[in-house]
């Protein structure tokens, strides 16, 4: 029996070498391709018809978009309206491949650190960088709540800085562990399902409770790291 | 490993099952470490990650967001004149209504007046009728009067005359005395009068 963790390897496709630097085209960068395929077929083929009253599939594709445009003008504002298209793809990338990793055989990019870190990590520099061009130095004072007395200083100063640089690690460890997490514990009880014989109809029962749960997971954290992003890009552009 | 049994047991499972799950990771050949902690595939996750995200970020915003955007803006547009439209029919109706009822209170106004004027002509016509009727009555009465008058004068003269004949004769036959008639008219006028 495999490691229930041997699934989140990869496996070179096409290897691909560039100034010495691994690049090689992976099962994890081919699902990938497949959720940006999807989202994209999905939101263009279902608005082919361009109907005035929708059918499903446009109905589904306008409720996406209305989902994270109603998301982005309640928590960022007005002034949010133009990083919507990233919000809106950051979110359609994360929901496609975390639900994408739920088909048996697949693989779900979002289950690495290093994927998920990189998206952190280029919405902490974006946020930071909007906050400091609307700001400029007046950005500093950030890291001191207005109206705190002074001599807290010392402490509240730290407390805020190390939030505000630990917030990438918060971010994408978040959606990473919860999908390793889901998705380990799906290997461990289809082992579980091999080893028990006759008696493994237990855990097959769990296994597809629990299915029904990280898709809801899935979903969910595909929400969380696109509602913080605009958390974040409402910090930026108000300062609190 | 460590570190995955501890996001399970994060996710509220028992350690029991963890201690299990502990086993099947033992018995597997898989060995320890985590495939999400090894560096070397770092670089190709990143790149690639990078070229999908900015591809779907360009069908996004090129093809997916402006097909429904206008899908959106139009039904809004359509509603918007659907609803000024229907408001537009709404205010028709309501001035054909008014109309309507203006042409009805007109005529009855003019009804009214109609009648009005017949009242009038009818009024006018009866009191002119009535005196007409006055008139005439009057005139039949002035009319009787005279005849009656006239009447009377020639009863009156034929009395005259009848008295100063029967007073000719008695004065002849009392006193022999002829008396001219001229004389007993003038007589029997003073006697008349004198009444």
């Amino acid at each position: 029996m495999a490691s229930p963790v041997a699934q989140f390897e990869l496996k070179t496709l096409i290897p691909i070498e560039v100034g010495g630097v691994d690049l090689s085209f992976t099962n994890s960068a081919a699902w990938m391709v497949l959720a940006i395929a999807g989202v994209t077929a999905f939101l263009t083929l279902s608005m082919s018809g361009r109907r005035l009253v929708p059918g499903r599939w446009q109905l589904m594709a306008e409720l996406s978009y209305e989902f994270i445009a109603n998301m982005v003008k309640d928590n960022v504002g007005s002034e949010g309206r133009k990083y919507f298209p990233f919000v809106f793809s950051l979110f359609m990338f994360i929901l496609a491949c975390n639900l994408f990793g739920m088909l048996p055989y697949s693989y779900t990019p979002t289950s690495q650190i290093i994927v998920t870190f990189a998206m952190a990590f280029v919405v902490f520099i974006g946020v930071t960088i909007i906050a400091l061009a609307r700001h400029g130095l007046h950005f500093f004072t950030f890291f001191f709540p207005s109206g705190a007395p002074v001599y807290m200083a010392p402490l509240l100063i730290p407390i805020e800085v190390i939030s505000y640089f630990v917030r990438p690690v918060s971010l994408s460890v978040r959606l990473f562990a919860n999908m390793m997490a889901g998705h380990t514990m799906l290997k461990v009880f289809g082992g579980f399902v091999i080893a028990l014989g006759v008696f493994g109809v237990a855990p097959l029962a769990l296994i597809v409770a629990l299915t029904a749960f990280e898709i809801l997971v899935a979903v969910l954290q595909a929400y969380v790291f696109t509602i913080l992003t605009c958390l974040y890009l409402h910090d930026a552009i108000h300062l609190h | 490993m460590t570190r995955y049994l501890k996001n399970s047991a994060a996710f509220g499972i028992t350690g029991a099952i963890a201690l299990a799950a502990e086993g099947a990771l033992a018995a597997s050949d898989g060995g320890g470490t985590l495939p999400q902690l090894d560096i070397g595939t770092f670089p190709t996750q990143v790149f690639w990650l990078f070229v999908t995200f900015i591809v779907l970020y360009i069908a996004m915003t090129k093809i997916a967001i402006p097909r429904i955007e206008f899908v959106l803006e139009e039904r809004h547009s359509k509603l918007a004149e659907d609803l000024d439209k229907a408001g537009k029919l709404k205010a028709d109706a309501e001035e054909v209504q008014a109309n309507y009822e203006k042409a009805l209170a007109d005529a009855r106004g003019s009804a009214h007046e109609l009648v009005g004027a017949a009242k009038d002509e009818a009024s006018k016509a009866n009191a002119k009728a009535e005196a007409e009727a006055d008139a005439a009555a009057v005139k039949k009465v002035k009319e009787a009067e005279a005849s009656i008058e006239a009447a009377r004068t020639e009863a009156l003269s034929n009395v005259k005359d009848v008295v100063s004949e029967v007073a000719g004769e008695a004065v002849q036959k009392l006193i022999g005395v002829k008396v001219t008639k001229t004389e007993l008219n003038k007589a029997v006028a003073a006697a008349m009068e004198a009444k």
